[in-house]
Formats: structure tokens, sequence, C-alpha cells
């Protein structure tokens, strides 16, 4: 009796042990958003699990540099052309070996006007692709495209299997994904879970967890109690309200990644009276006092910001914060015939931290210099409907995180007549078209930081801050954050 | 006679209800806006958004787009989801089990409690024990559901570990989402046993029973609750339909994979065949369910026989 009671207590202290050895290389990670589906070529959604299936030519290391990917080398052989090497013995998970005819045959896929691609924008300055031999292949651009190392960095750029897409087809390739990745394919149910596992085989070597499992759960205190009961090991999008929680708790860590999130603005109706008139723009950027913003709602978890484009992109210029004068903006006013103000509508939406709270200071700041603000705040399927177009003045997220360059930061917004636009200033108009003709990295510079210039003396929109992107990990996890938002599992370790 | 043209009444009159629907639903979701503009890429451009509208039917004169959508509805064809890529009526079944595992757990425990509640709180009616109770329900019925939900996942997974916060799989996961769920319709079915129970207790024929001698136990159980029940299992009736159709609140809150939660995410993406696929499964749940406890009626109760 003595002695089996002796076994039992042995055989008790060993089992935690075991189950800890074969829990260390499992990770859970659980996400706001539920997964649809998972071909690179036509996402609607983010690319955070297929990153993890698929490999790009070009890839981005944790300082957000270009570094090579599937292919070992590229250059531009003119203007229009660029020739991207291959990296040799490469196969996918099922066996097929990825060479030029996969990346012709991946880019082709998506270009395909009958295919419908919701990226299809992302690629379209590409005009033809070109096979030398089974390990080169020529990308050929419709104009000069200083962004095409780039757009092969993301999606829809993720090179997909030829023969096993054409035997299966698009609608199970999208539910059974084969890749080059680090990790295969294991089981998708939809609104449950994905779950993937090491490739063992591959070309940068053996992941360090086994086994990752996708969970979706959309409310985010049910996240943050599923991470703090150790149910899962990272979580995405943690609310600012209860962030603290988090940080309180002795086994997890807020993951706080600078620059990792939109750039929030108030887009400005320039067809619409009084707006047209620069001196108006100019007060209403004056009127708001970012800083006591950022401090005081969002809790320090963005950093105010006086231009559009991205502290980590290619061609951000340290524009300083607009200084918040309200004596000044009042003054400007009355130059611009308003010296008692005017009455508008601000629009806004439930989407962005806290963004009803942040409308609402803006709105008291705009009544301080006089101008009357009629605050709507909508449901974000009903306020896309709205916005860019109604406003006159609406609050939205913009963000160049997936390409790290000022292009994806203010062309859409700035240039006359772009969907999302409603800015129109001629002058602006002519350096963002010179920004997409040039190639040369350090004239595109240039080019940027004179439009950054100029937004800051015209006002096209007016930038507030820069949202922080929030992730909250178990401390048995190592993950720092991105700023291009991707949770690459290889580069994770567990303890 | 009568019982076969009340029948047939009732089935008349849920086609009407479902050609409603069918027309609300389709020119309510066309009032908001352009589907386009949201299914592509903020970053598309103009010509892009046209070409994916012209694809999809949206520039269709929108009578034009309903009689499709009717003439495909007929044939069980609800339109591809715009999200998925796969028909929205395949999304729905595939959630289906979830969400009626939950409706069943949800009603079936709180109906037991709720019919006990009652039954005690009528026998005793204006005691201390009724008036408990009578508090019990009151609040069930007023706890906003996400606040319970929130307040059990506290409680339950953070403070105790005891239940697992969300998600889908053991019978565990279950309990939490099904006491949430439940909650309103203990506090609903308790009053109604209650106040249904009190007025049959005063009835005539109670009266003569006791007068009879029969035990109370016995004038409970064989007299008085069977008659007390029917209004019960109406409400019931309607309350299963309801949840059939999903629960969106609790759904959310704890990741449970059913139809409430692909409205919810239908709705913020809108994802309009999906959202159109819901409600319209909603509303024939609903009125088959009618139809049915319509039928219960005629043969629980012999006065609609007449």
């Amino acid at each position: 009796m003595r002695k089996f009671a002796a076994l039992a207590l042995a055989a008790s202290m060993l089992l935690p042990i075991t189950a800890a050895i074969a829990e260390a290389a499992n990770l859970t990670v659980g996400r706001g958003a539920s997964t649809t589906a998972m071909d690179p070529g036509f996402l609607k959604e983010s690319a955070t699990i297929v990153d993890n299936i698929f490999d790009t030519l070009v890839m981005r290391d944790k300082d957000m540099k270009l570094v090579p990917g599937l292919a070992t080398s590229w250059t531009a052989i003119d203007d229009t052309t660029w020739e991207f090497k291959l990296r040799p013995n490469v196969k996918f998970h099922n066996g097929e070996a990825m060479d030029a005819e996969a990346v012709k045959f991946t880019i082709d896929r998506v270009l395909d006007p009958a295919a419908k691609s919701p990226t299809v924008s992302y690629i379209r300055t590409i005009d033809s692709v070109s096979i030398v031999d089974p390990l080169t292949v020529r990308i050929k651009t419709k104009g000069p495209d200083p962004l095409l190392p780039t757009r092969m960095s993301r999606y829809p750029a993720y090179i997909v299997p030829p023969k096993y897409v054409k035997d299966v087809g698009n609608d199970v390739f999208a539910r059974k994904p084969v890749g080059t990745g680090p990790y295969k394919f294991v089981e998708f149910i939809p609104d449950q879970h994905v779950i993937l596992e090491a490739n063992k085989d591959y070309w940068r070597g053996a992941p360090s967890i086994d086994k990752v499992t996708w969970r979706a759960i959309p409310d985010g205190t049910a996240r943050i109690t599923a991470l703090l009961t150790g149910e899962v090991d990272l979580i995405e999008n943690v609310p600012v309200d209860i962030a603290p929680m988090v940080k309180a708790s002795p086994d997890a860590d807020l993951v706080q990644v600078k620059n990792g999130g939109l750039t929030i603005y108030l887009g400005l109706v320039m067809s619409e009276k009084p707006l047209d008139n620069v001196k108006v723009r100019q007060a209403l950027n004056m009127a708001i006092d970012r800083q006591s913003i950022v401090t005081n709602i969002l809790q320090g978890m963005a950093s105010p910001r006086g231009t559009q484009v991205g502290a980590a992109d290619f061609g951000y210029k340290d524009v300083p914060v607009t200084p918040y004068d309200p004596k000044k903006a009042k003054a400007l006013l009355a130059e611009a015939g308003f010296p008692n103000g005017f009455s508008i509508k601000v629009q806004s939406t439930h989407r962005y931290m806290k963004d009803s709270e942040v409308a609402q200071a803006i709105a008291q700041q705009f009544g301080d210099i006089g101008v009357k603000v009629d605050q709507e705040v909508l449901d974000w399927s009903v306020y896309t409907q709205q916005v860019p177009r109604k406003g006159p003045i609406f609050m939205l997220g913009w963000g160049s995180t997936q390409t790290l360059d000022a292009d994806a930061a203010v062309y859409a917004i700035f240039k006359t007549g772009e969907p999302y636009s409603t800015a129109s200033i001629p002058a602006l108009d002519k350096l963002l078209d010179e920004s997409r003709s040039i190639v040369d990295p350090t004239k595109r510079a240039a080019v940027f930081n004179q439009i950054q210039d100029l937004a800051v003396e015209q006002v096209p929109v007016i930038p507030l801050y820069q949202e922080d992107a929030l992730y909250a990990k178990a401390k048995s996890v190592t993950f720092e954050g991105r700023p291009d938002a991707r949770i690459p599992i290889f580069d994770i370790k567990k303890q | 006679m009568k019982t076969l043209s009340f029948i047939t009444g009732r089935a008349l009159q849920g086609l009407v209800v479902m050609f409603g629907v069918s027309a609300i639903v389709f020119f309510a979701l066309f009032l908001t806006g352009d589907p386009a503009a949201m299914m592509m890429s903020p970053d598309a451009s103009r010509a892009e958004l046209e070409a994916f509208r012209q694809a999809m039917g949206f520039n269709d004169p929108i009578w034009v787009q309903y009689g499709r959508f009717l003439a495909s509805a007929l044939t069980g064809e609800l339109g591809t989801s715009l999200r998925f890529q796969r028909p929205a009526l395949g999304l729905l079944i595939e959630r289906l089990p979830a969400t009626a595992l939950l409706a069943m757990t949800a009603l079936l425990w709180s109906s037991l409690l709720g019919f006990v509640l009652g039954t005690i709180a009528a026998i005793r009616k204006n005691s201390a024990i009724d008036f408990a109770i009578r508090i019990i329900s009151l609040l069930g019925q007023a706890i906003p559901v996400f606040w319970l939900a929130l307040l059990l996942i506290i409680f339950f997974s953070l403070k105790l570990r005891w239940l697992p916060s969300s998600g889908i799989g053991s019978a565990a996961h279950l309990i939490m989402p099904s006491i949430a769920l439940g909650a309103y319709y203990l506090s609903a079915i308790t009053r109604l046993v209650r106040a249904s129970l009190i007025e049959v207790l005063g009835e005539n024929y109670i009266r003569t029973a006791r007068a009879k001698g029969i035990s109370s136990w016995r004038i409970i159980v064989h007299h008085a609750l069977r008659n007390a029940l029917i209004p019960v299992i109406t409400v019931q009736g309607m309350y299963f339909a309801s949840l059939l159709g999903g629960a969106l609140v609790t759904e959310i809150i704890f990741a449970w994979p059913g139809i409430g939660r692909l409205a919810v995410e239908a709705i913020q993406n809108r994802d309009f065949p999906v959202v159109q696929a819901v409600v319209l499964f909603a509303a024939a749940v609903f009125v088959i369910v009618n139809f049915l406890v319509d039928l219960a009626y005629v043969w629980l109760n012999p006065r609609i026989r007449l």
C-alpha cells in the first residue's frame, strides 16, 4: 500500500513535467476576427495566418528591411523590368517544386480580370511576367514602379503551387492551402480555429513551435480572459480600456508596438464651404490638443502626428506635430471671414481606439474657437457607405504598414478624385503624380518630403495620431510585435 | 372541418409573412448604400469598383435584383457569401447544430427550473419565498445578457478557473453561454407559470376537487399544472424559434460558432447574402414553429376544435 502511494506520488510529480514538455511546442493565438478563407490571392481579411503558410519572393526582417525570400536577389534591368533569381530546391508542402512557373502562375491568376481578385490593386502596376529559365523570372510593369520589390513582399504575391491549385480549384485551395512556408495546414473549422503544424523541411530551418492553433474570439474581454487563464498564449487587438488588466497580471505582458497601428486623421470635404478655405483648415488643425487626447483618452497608446506618413515608412519626414494654439486658430477664422465661427457636422464611427470619446473631445476643442459641432457617430457598416463623401468632416484611420512606403500613406487620401480622397489641391496633385514616376530612391524621398511640407501648409487632411498596435502574450512566449502587423510564428519561442 | 380551415388559414398566413419578410430583408439592406465599396480594398480605383459592381449585378434596377433574389430563394438558393465565397445557405446549415445545442440547453434548464420556482411561488403566494423568487425573476429579465456573460467569464474563468472562457468543444464550454442565454427565459417562465397557476388554482373545478378531499399534491400535479401548461408551451415555442435564429450577443461574447455570430459578422462586413439568408431562415423557423404550436394548441385545448 505504501509502495503504491509512493508510486502514485512519483507519477503525479512526473505528470506535470511531461505535460509541460508536450505543451511547450504548441502555441495558441486568439484573434478578434474569424478566418473565412486562406487563398492569398483572394484575401478579404488580414494575411496574418496565410503569412505563416506561404512565402513571398521578398521578405521583411524584423527591422522592416527588405531581405531575400523565395528570391535570392532582384535587380531592375530597365525602368520597367525587374528580374528575380529564385531560391533553388524549395518545395511546396505537397512536394511540388517552387520555380519560375509557380511565380508566373501566382501573379497571372490574380491579374486575370475574370478572377476578380479583391486585392488586384496591390499589383495592378504589373503588365506581364515572363519565365527566363526555371529559376529566373522577369516582371514587366506598365510604367516605372519603384515599389515592385515591396509589392512582392506581401499579399496577393504569396507564391502558390500551380498544379495543386489547378487540380483542386480555388474553392478547395482556400480551405486547404498548400504553400512553401514554415507551417503546413492541418485543419480549418470556420468560426472555431485554424490548426497548422511545423514544416520540418522549411528552407530557413525547422520552426521551434510544433503546432499553432488560431482561435477566433471576437469579444475583447473574453480574449484577454483566455490569455490570463492560459487558454491562449498570444492575443491580437487588446482593447485600450482593459489593457491595464494585462499589465496587472503576473502571467502576461502587454506588447505595445509603437507605429504599428493606423494613423487617425480628420478628412475634410473640400468641395464644401467653408472647408475650401485654407485658413479655415489651418484654424481647425491648430484647435486640436493632440497631446492631451493621447495622454488622457488613449492612455498613451498612440503618438501625436504632424504627417500622415508613418515613422517607419520610406519617405517619412519628421514633421513636428501642429502646436495647439486656440488663440491663433480664432484669429485665422476671423481672417477667413468667420469671426463668430460656424456650425459643421463631424462624423465618426466605432472602429478605432476610443474613437467616439476622441471625436467628442475634438468637438469641444472646436467649440472653444467658436466652431459648433454637430456630432454624428455611425456604425461602421453604415459609416463606410457615407465616408468619405458626406462628412463634411469625418474621422478615419489610414495605414501604410503593409508597404511601409509614403505612397500608401498619402496618395489615396490626398490625390484629387481618388475614392478615399476629399482633397483637391493642384500643387499637391502635381507632386503626387511626380512621386509615382520616379524610380530613384533619393529623388523619390525628396518629393515625398515636399509633399509633406505642402500638406502642413495646405492641410488636405488633419493628421491626429498614430495608434500603437496592442498585443498581449503569456510570459512564457517571446514576441515583440512588428510594425507590419504580422505574427511570424517561425520567430516565436516558447519556454 | 373547422379544424382544417383553421390549419389552412394559419399556413396561408405563414406564407404571407414569409413573402413580407423577404421584401423587407431585401430592400432594407440596399437602403444603406453600395456593397462594392465595402468589398473592394480601400485603394481600389474607380474603374475597378465599377467593374466589380457590374460583375456582381449591383448595377441592375433594384426590382430586377429583387426578382432574381426571390426566384432563387424559392429554389433554396440564397446567394453566395461575398466574404466566404461560398453559398450562404451552406454557411448557415454548418452553424445550425451549435446554435441548436445552445438553444436547447438554455431552454431546458431554464424551463425545468422556471417550472419548479413558478410552482413554488404560486403555491406559497405572497410568502417570503414567493417574494424572493419574484425578485430573482425580475433580475433575470432586467440584467442585460452581455453584462451577465462578462460577469460569468470574470468569475468562473478568471477568478475561479473552473470553466473555459470561450469556444466550443466540451460540456464545460456549454455551461456559461447557456446560463447567460437562459437567465432571461428562466425569469419569463417562472413568472408565467406562477401567474398561470395562480389563476387556475382559483378556478371552480379546483375548489370542487378540494371539496372532494383530493390531496393538494394531486390537485396541483393532475389538475392545475396540466391546464396551467398551455400558455407556457405557447411561449416556449416562441422562445425556441427565436433562439434558433441565433443568440447574437451570447454567441459573440463566448465565441460560440453559431448562426448569431455568423449574422453579426455578416452585418459588420456588409455580407448581403448571408444577412438575408439568416433573417429569412429565422423568419421561416419562427413561422413553422408558430404553426406547430397552433397545431399543439388544437390538440391540447379542445375548445379551439369546436
